[in-house]
């Protein structure tokens, strides 16, 4: 079955412009200027239950709107989509029972009161009996390694225990669908593994889909096969993260170490050399026009090899390569 | 249905907590309407000797303390429904609210009733305290339980002419105006500056039968004259103005919903 269905999805909305100054704000009040703003422009794409899928895009680019679209907070201005089977924007309570969502920029924990106390609430609020709901929060509080955290005010929490609370809040109620809209914000590097780790655990032991949204390409190469890159309201890719790094990772770069100096005009054909320092040396090479086993080769005859690396730009690089192409004029989605 | 109440109780419960993490704030507002009755004692205590009567339009300097007492801790410890939904309407986490099993409306009275419960507590035992220190007991405490429905039919009342306000937000933004606006009418029509009685025949009988009487003067009205054809009035009164307002009030929230855009993305 699939968790979510989206079918030409768009949406629309008018929004005023104001030009600087007292100049521009008088001529507003009389002559207001108004945009249309498409946030979204005819998506599709579907997600299969237990999936761990990527929505990734710049600011702007329509992540969020399709999220409020698919918990049925918005109402589209056109096109389908159904969520577990249910249309979210006619059936949004009924649906918001096997719904979880965590917005990392918008607290769910009531900040003065400790994590149990939201949970309980929670709890009420999802109509969990209290017997479930108490086995519940220590299955959560070990795979979230909160149980020390939960009688302390969620005030007191670190950012990345407060983390680790809110996606365990919304899970209580056992839901198959979780919205995660960057969660991964602002945490360090440690609360970020432990956050995946914990995420990982429970779509692979409860088969809890997962649609996840974050600036961090980390999160994505870490937690993700499959992932939907937005921008402009449109988008831009959507294949398996490795597809991804195939696709636009042509461009490698080769480190190699010599015993000793090479000479100043040393040269690799189909390669670029980037630096050139005594025995080491820097390369680049185009790896859809040169196989790198030509310039491995060229590299070891060069002279006696000590140590070889070819590196492959970061996820990080790859999408900021597909924003601009598809940002720029006439640069077409692949 | 049982599972529902226990939802918006668990709400009002929880925020009622929350609440307790400001003592300060709860004590300085008890303090608050205090210091509103003790000038008030004094002005209408002056304005008394200068009429020269004992009871000006049946209401004793007495009656008028207590009535001014309860009409005080109406609007003072009253839930705050148009800020908290303005302010979501404008910063964008109205969306944040939405995505959940209940109604977003309930659970704003949920959570303002939470708020207000403290507040309500501390604001009778204030003012209920330096009232009788100053004019002494309430007239009458034969029927002071009917003050009770009273008190949720106008809060009732006004969390829907609250919420109405909030909602407008969606359309103008900014709703202080408004808010502004619908204060100065409870001051004045509904009596919280002075009892309607004391206003000429054709404004009291007109305000009488606006919202604004129904939160303040009928409840703080029928404490100091606590007569069961004071009561039944003022009840059918507030039922039928809830169920105006309660349906303009979702209509307004269907629309408003159904063409929400959300700040901030």
């Amino acid at each position: 079955m699939k968790a979510i269905e989206v079918e030409r999805l768009s949406k629309a909305f008018h929004t005023k412009r104001k030009a600087a100054g007292f100049r521009g704000s008088l001529r507003a009040l009389v002559r207001p200027e108004i945009q249309l703003v498409e946030a979204l422009r005819e998506v599709s794409f579907a997600m299969e239950e237990g999936e761990l899928l990527g929505f990734i895009g710049p600011n702007g680019a329509g992540k969020s709107t399709t999220i409020k679209i698919l918990t049925g907070i918005l109402h589209p201005s056109g096109g389908q989509a159904r969520v577990l089977g249910l249309v979210p924007w006619q059936e949004r309570t009924r649906l918001a029972f096997q719904l979880g969502s965590v917005f990392g920029q918008r607290p769910q924990l009531w900040y003065h009161l400790p994590a149990i106390d939201t949970f309980l609430l929670f709890g009420e609020i999802y109509e969990v009996e209290r017997r479930t709901l108490s086995r519940r929060i220590e299955e959560l509080a070990e795979i979230f390694a909160i149980g020390d955290l939960l009688d302390i005010p969620a005030r007191k929490l670190s950012l990345g225990q407060r983390m680790r609370c809110e996606v365990a809040a919304s899970l209580l109620h056992r839901p198959r669908l979780l919205l995660l809209d960057e969660p991964s914000i602002g945490l360090d590097v440690v609360a970020k593994q432990r956050l995946r780790q914990a995420i990982r655990r429970l779509n692979e032991q409860e088969g809890v889909s997962v649609l996840l949204t974050s600036h961090d390409a980390g999160d994505i190469e870490a937690l993700c096969r499959r992932v939907i890159i937005v921008n402009h309201g449109q988008i831009v890719f959507d294949d398996q993260v490795a597809a991804l790094k195939k696709r636009y990772l042509r461009t490698k770069h080769v480190e190699a170490r010599y015993a000793e100096p090479l000479a100043p005009d040393f040269r690799v054909e189909g390669a670029e050399v980037l630096r050139q320092e005594e025995g080491e040396v820097v390369l680049s090479f185009d790896a859809g026009r040169t196989p790198a086993g030509a310039i491995v080769e060229q590299l070891s005859g060069a002279g006696s090899l000590l140590d070889l690396a070819i590196a492959e730009p970061a996820l990080e690089e790859v999408i900021r390569e597909i924003y601009q192409e598809a940002g720029q004029p006439g640069g077409t989605p692949p | 249905m049982r599972k529902t109440l226990a939802k918006y109780w668990a709400i009002c419960r929880t925020q009622l907590v929350h609440s307790l993490s400001y003592p300060a704030d709860l004590c300085s507002r008890s303090l608050t309407i205090a210091l509103f009755l003790w000038i008030f004692a004094h002005l209408w205590e002056a304005a008394y000797q200068s009429a020269g009567q004992e009871r000006i339009a049946g209401l004793s300097p007495r009656d008028t303390l207590w009535y001014l007492m309860i009409a005080e801790v109406i609007v003072l410890s009253r839930p705050r429904l148009s800020g908290a939904i303005a302010e979501g309407v404008k910063e964008g986490s109205i969306a944040y609210l939405l995505n959940r099993p209940y109604n977003f409306l309930l659970y704003q009275v949920g959570v303002g009733l939470g708020d207000s419960a403290l507040r309500l507590a501390g604001n009778v035992l204030a003012g209920g305290a330096i009232t009788w220190y100053l004019v002494g007991p309430p007239p009458d405490l034969g029927h002071w339980a009917l003050v009770v429905p009273a008190l949720a039919g106008a809060w009732a009342i006004d969390c829907c002419i609250g919420a109405m306000i909030g909602l407008l937000a969606f359309v103008a933004e900014e709703v202080s105006a408004f808010e502004w606006i619908y204060s100065k009418l409870t001051l004045i029509l509904g009596g919280l500056l002075v009892p309607l009685d004391f206003f000429p025949v054709w404004l009291r009988d007109m305000a009488a039968h606006l919202p604004f009487a129904y939160i303040v003067y009928g409840p703080a009205r029928a404490f100091v004259d606590p007569d069961l054809g004071r009561f039944l009035p003022l009840f059918a009164g507030q039922v039928c103005w809830l169920a105006a307002l309660g349906g303009l009030l979702w209509l307004g929230y269907r629309r408003s919903v159904a063409h929400l855009n959300i700040n901030g993305g």
